[in-house]
């Protein structure tokens, strides 16, 4: 019963270190423009439009309803938003089609980070009782979970150091990228994660169209076909969870089908190097995959986008006829808290 | 272009949360300095204790007491600590299992530096000296020679007289705001005393304030047009409550406030209507803004006498 669904078009700004130039949705328009105008739709050709974002990134309230001026909502669309990764506004509208409702969609995310302190932002999506009151911010979080690894000897800080090189050397050919190229590893951040293990902060948004079936065909020479695409959670207590296994990939992985076929091409949501580390053992990633050609989060991390952008940049190899068959994951809260796999592929060439 | 506006912007807020009994005979343990765990079906003992099995979501209420004493099972060293972190001199994040826990405590160790601290290491809780059921009733952990628990837990039955219900957790956040492009120009008008709106290149509509997007027709707006200062009331409510808010206090009820549509706008504005009985202001009144010495937008909208408005001029608008 389900419908092929596809990617059709993938657009993103230039992710950098601040945008105080510009408002939420004048930084996310010309996105929007782009997206659409890659597959020739008006706002009034969508059937469903769906954000993810977060208020508390920039301090600005109901920022998320200002951002649908950019995409002309009036008369009134149909549209949901996330208080999470466009990634997960992708699976809303990906459900969404799957009922029929709709043949197309739009989903777009942003996150301006520069106004804020986004390493304690992030500390209040943590457990208000046991967590939040003692401020871990995100970078200790994730320390945490590299001392492990590192304690398991899964890894140590040279393997790290590499993870980051190799990012943004990839990188260097996208010119969206925020880090491209030679980067410094740094000092400690928080031990054992150095600048150089940890993602850039800044502004940045994406917007991918899906549309179903002959839509699809219609709107894009090589559509990037959603074969598979999941999400789960692991549990919400830090210190119940295993922090060195990624057990919610690995479930979202086999019900999405990745392990059916091998993949050529995978965009791993990896903000930290040590993370990178687990993704690929539980994806059972080898050699022969192109993990994050893009460069990934360590190379460009405009939060609530950063996973969609995943999902845009191995759909975006599809179109471009550089994968025939891409995994992308995208991951929220801390130390890989939650993760969504999704499985592309191209029709054969 | 002129140069970006910035602001501070200070977003604080205490959260009042309700506690689950769990929750609410750990926290009230950690005042009386107990620590409790909670016992899962399978026979594993989660501190800190949740409501529900995270593995089977059973429901789960049996509380175990363990050791303030335990082993760090990874750790991460903080040499610069954060507003409202546990210490505020250089310390390490640990995950301790309690003796007696299975699960790991997220909290900070006061330890010398890095090369004092190890996975494995043996660790006690040092208590605040001021508690009232809180994870900060915690003050943090510290380095401890002993192998086994001090004392043996005296297996608390979670039963505590006066047991909390809630907490308050304060937060705060500190951003430097700044308005984008279209809300700058209309700032940056209104200190010469000029409302400032924009133009839609495609349904030539002007918005006051200005967003920098026409949101029928999710395209930029770019073209500044001035506005006012004249405009019409085209609708209005009568305020008899008094603000708590303290930039109102001045401000005696009852009173008026109203949406304007300044001359040349598409979209109204709002703000308080004066210098008129507040039970005769009417739609259609024409109004003009009141500034006040050193304010940076209008106090209020006051009457100009002109004869008002004809109801089709601004049904549109209301």
């Amino acid at each position: 019963m389900n419908r092929e669904i596809a990617v059709v078009a993938f657009a993103q700004t230039d992710h950098r270190s601040t945008s105080e130039e510009l408002s939420e949705v004048e930084m996310l328009m010309p996105v929007l423009h782009e997206v659409l105008d890659g597959t020739g739709l008006k706002t009034s050709d969508i059937d469903f439009t769906c954000s993810g974002s977060s208020d508390y990134l920039a301090g600005r309230a109901f920022s998320f309803t200002l951002a649908l001026d950019g995409v002309g909502a009036w008369p009134p669309i149909s549209e949901s938003h996330v208080e999470m990764d466009g990634a997960w506004a992708l699976y809303e509208a990906w459900v969404k089609l799957q009922t029929g409702d709709a043949d197309t969609a739009l989903v777009y995310a942003y996150g301006k980070s520069s106004p804020g302190s986004v390493r304690d932002v992030l500390t209040r999506q943590l457990d208000p009782y046991y967590l939040a009151p003692l401020w871990p911010d995100s970078v200790a979080l994730a320390a945490l979970q590299a001392q492990a690894l590192i304690d398991a000897g899964r890894t140590d800080e040279p393997a790290l150091a590499a993870v980051g090189a190799r990012s943004r050397t990839a990188a260097a050919d996208n010119s969206h990228a925020q880090l491209r190229g030679s980067v410094p590893q740094g000092e400690y951040l928080v031990r054992p994660l150095r600048t150089g293990d940890c993602p850039p902060i800044g502004d940045g948004a994406a917007a991918v169209v899906l549309a179903a079936g002959e839509r699809a065909r219609e709107l894009c020479a090589r559509p990037a076909w959603i074969r598979g695409i999941d999400h789960r959670i692991e549990a919400h207590g830090i210190g119940v969870r295993d922090l060195t296994d990624s057990p919610s990939t690995r479930l979202a992985a086999e019900r999405a089908g990745v392990f059916e076929r091998p993949v050529d091409t995978a965009e791993l949501h990896a903000p930290f190097s040590s993370q990178e580390v687990i993704l690929r053992e539980v994806l059972r990633l080898d050699d022969g995959v192109d993990v994050n050609p893009s460069g990934g989060a360590l190379a460009a991390n405009p939060v609530m986008a950063a996973g969609l952008i995943r999902i845009g940049e191995a759909a975006a190899r599809i179109h471009r006829g550089e994968s025939d068959r891409a995994l992308a994951h995208a991951t929220s809260g801390p130390c890989l808290q939650q993760n969504l796999v999704a499985v592309l592929e191209g029709d054969p060439r | 272009m002129s140069a970006i506006l910035k602001a501070p912007l200070t977003v604080e807020f205490p959260f009042t949360r309700s506690l689950g009994p769990i929750q609410s005979a750990f926290l009230t343990g950690l005042r009386e300095r107990v620590i409790l765990g909670v016992r899962t079906g399978d026979g594993r003992t989660l501190v800190p204790p949740v409501e529900y099995d995270p593995v089977t979501a059973e429901e789960i209420r049996e509380l175990v007491e363990v050791a303030p004493t335990g082993t760090v099972t990874t750790w991460a060293w903080n040499h610069a600590p954060r507003r409202g972190q546990p210490l505020a001199t250089p310390f390490a994040w640990v995950l301790v299992k309690l003796d007696g826990a299975d699960t790991g405590l997220l909290h900070a160790l006061d330890a010398s530096g890095p090369d004092a601290v190890r996975t494995g290491m043996r660790v006690r809780v040092r208590w605040a000296e001021e508690r009232s059921g809180a994870i900060t009733d915690i003050a943090c952990f510290e380095p401890y020679g002993g192998e086994a628990a001090e004392a043996e837990p005296e297996g608390h039955s979670g039963e505590f007289d006066d047991p909390i219900t809630g907490i308050v957790a304060p937060a705060r956040l500190d951003y430097t705001y700044s308005p984008g492009r279209a809300q700058t120009g209309y700032i940056n008008a209104l200190v010469e005393r000029r409302a400032v709106g924009e133009r839609c290149p495609a349904c030539r509509k002007v918005y006051v304030p200005p967003r920098g997007a026409c949101p029928t027709c999710g395209v930029a707006t770019a073209e500044q047009v001035e506005v006012g200062p004249g405009g019409t009331v085209t609708t209005f409510c009568i305020v008899n409550i008094k603000a708590a808010h303290t930039a109102n206090l001045d401000i005696e009820v009852p009173y008026v406030y109203g949406h304007i549509a300044l001359d040349g706008a598409d979209l109204a504005l709002h703000g308080r209507i004066a210098g008129i009985p507040y039970d005769q202001v009417r739609m259609g009144l024409r109004v003009e803004p009141v500034w006040t010495e050193g304010a940076r937008y209008p106090d209020h909208y006051r009457p100009t006498g002109e004869p008002d408005a004809e109801y089709d001029t601004f049904k549109e608008l209301t």
